[in-house]
């Protein structure tokens, strides 16, 4: 059963495209899914008054987040009639535009894939011991004019 | 008693990452006592404990070798 499995949650770096592509065509073979429900972070330029956000750099509680994200996946696999979940998370570096959280979610039927992934979603924010770094762009720039 | 103590995110700043403590403290307000004494800043700073990796609700009671981490609000995603 997946549910037993240790799921290799964190990815170093950018989550990339080809990644997503590949995994959903790997679940080509599994005829039982009617839906699929993905959710896609992505590294956000939001402006500050010191300047504008150009990467996010993560980091975890390695040992704890294990535990936190194997609750999550035994809890919302008891909730909804899921056929397969996948969670990934970026450490390390982020650039702004490149994908750091890649949720992924199957069902028979679109509401269970639906639901599950928001939920998911949801308690990562709020569970999972990770933490961002926000990298301004113009902070070197800054130091050019101190000096 | 020897505490392991873990810090991340800003709280790590100021606490450094890792530090053994050889404190006299029995649970988590006394160690929280001891902390903002070492590091005052601390005090202005909200952050939540786990005690071995489990989230602290409210004031728990610590043994030898328990790995307490100082955590500040979860920002990941």
């Amino acid at each position: 059963m997946e549910t037993k499995k240790k799921h290799q949650v964190f990815v170093e770096g950018p989550i990339p495209s080809g990644f997503i592509a590949e995994s959903i065509e790997k679940h080509s073979k599994k005829l039982n899914i009617g839906a699929h429900s993905i959710f896609l972070g992505q590294v956000r330029n939001d402006r500050h008054e010191n300047g504008e956000v150009g990467a996010i750099e993560y980091t975890t509680y390695h040992a704890m987040a294990e535990e936190v994200f194997h609750h999550i996946r035994e809890e919302t696999f008891a909730k909804y009639a899921l056929t397969c979940m996948h969670i990934y998370h970026s450490l390390g570096t982020v650039q702004a535009g490149e994908i750091s959280l890649f949720v992924f979610t199957s069902s028979a039927h679109r509401a269970d894939a639906i639901s599950a992934c928001e939920e998911i979603v949801e308690r990562i924010k709020k569970e999972a011991p990770v933490w961002g770094k926000e990298i301004l762009t113009d902070q070197k720039t800054k130091w050019k004019q101190n000096t | 008693m020897k505490i392991k103590l873990l810090a991340f995110g800003q709280i790590a700043e100021i606490t450094g990452e890792q530090t053994e403590l050889a404190a006299d403290v029995c649970d988590t307000t006394e160690l929280l006592q001891l902390l903002y004494e070492k590091h005052p800043e601390l005090k202005s700073k909200s952050f939540k404990l786990a005690v071995n990796q489990k989230m602290a609700q409210d004031v728990t009671v610590l043994n030898e070798n328990d790995t307490v981490a100082l955590l500040p609000p979860f920002s990941g995603g």
